[in-house]
């Protein structure tokens, strides 16, 4: 890493600029009725905001390309465990597998309601 | 001059190997906190009107508080790399402990948010005694809140504990325009609690 290729006090200061806007739409943002919207938008945010502290503070961007590619593989797993994940619990219709369910649904006449202790 | 370990032919590769190691640590690191945020996420499809009511019970003005609180902990721990990048001893010092004080002020605004909810018969697991919100649901959300956000405060403390340490070497004038490669390794390091906490926030607080 040479000297000249990393951000100035500058830079520092407008990326916390742009972050601490960033946050204050995301709070404004969860208040608006976006329905199923306000997760994705959060979400996104979050990662916007992620990617200018990596870049920016963390000098991923400036830095050797092997920490790029450390940060790429680990977020590849961070991929597979919540996609993994996600792809099973938001597509179940039955219902669900959990031990207080079953015992519920083993007591005599009240199978009716899931998720009842 | 400072002599590299013997089996680095200079101090540059030294700590081209010491930056490596810490990024590989943060990949491991983002790895333990996606697991958690992931089981925190199935919970919620599973419970999603428990797990609605319980967030609409969090402590929406701490957390945000926080968010900013930590924004700038990262600004001012960038600065004093900075300011330890051209040699001014003073500013490292300096931008430490506003970052250090920042720290401080996130684990105690932490504290209060915990006695709040403690106070309310909100305790993790077994303990909970809250009867205002849904059994079952807002139990997981709640368990998994205190595990989460202390994993994470456990992180911040621990930041504290190196920034501190690297405080004092700043006093001390030990780094230098060419030598301040702990300072560096630190700051990525609570760059990195930063981050965490950016996805904590709105999986917390702000998902309605």
């Amino acid at each position: 890493m040479t000297d000249s290729s990393q951000p100035s006090a500058l830079t520092y200061v407008v990326v916390w600029v742009v972050l601490a806007v960033l946050a204050t739409l995301s709070l404004l943002a969860s208040y608006a009725p976006l329905g199923d919207w306000n997760v994705i938008v959060a979400f996104a945010i979050a990662t916007l905001k992620a990617a200018l502290v990596f870049g920016f503070f963390m000098h991923l961007l400036h830095g050797p390309p092997l920490h790029r590619i450390v940060i790429v593989v680990a977020l590849c797993f961070v991929a597979l465990i919540i996609l993994g994940v996600l792809a099973d619990v938001a597509t179940r219709s039955v219902a669900s597998p959990y031990v207080d369910d079953v015992q519920s649904q083993r007591a005599v006449g009240t199978a009716t309601t899931s998720s009842t202790p | 001059m400072i002599e590299p370990e013997v089996q680095y032919d200079s101090i540059e590769r030294q700590h081209a190997t010491a930056r490596l190691g810490i990024w590989v640590f943060l990949g491991s690191e983002l790895l333990l906190f996606a697991g958690l945020l992931t089981l925190f996420a199935a919970y919620r499809f599973q419970y999603p009107a428990e797990f609605r009511a319980a967030s609409a019970h969090a402590n929406v003005l701490i957390g945000t508080v926080n968010t900013y609180v930590l924004l700038t902990s990262s600004l001012t721990v960038a600065l004093a790399i900075h300011a330890a990048r051209h040699g001014h001893r003073r500013r490292i010092v300096m931008f430490l402990a506003i970052t250090i004080v920042l720290g401080i002020a996130f684990d105690v605004l932490k504290g209060v948010e915990y006695a709040q909810h403690l106070s309310e018969g909100i305790a993790p697991g077994h303990y909970y005694s809250f009867s205002a919100l849904p059994a079952h649901g807002a139990v997981l959300y709640f368990t998994l809140y205190y595990l989460l956000t202390g994993l994470h405060a456990i992180h911040v403390t621990g930041g504290l504990v190196v920034l501190i340490w690297l405080a004092i070497k700043a006093r001390r004038g030990d780094f230098t325009p060419s030598s301040y490669i702990s300072l560096e390794l630190g700051g990525l390091y609570w760059h990195l609690v930063d981050v965490v906490w950016l996805f904590l926030w709105p999986l917390i607080y702000l998902i309605r």
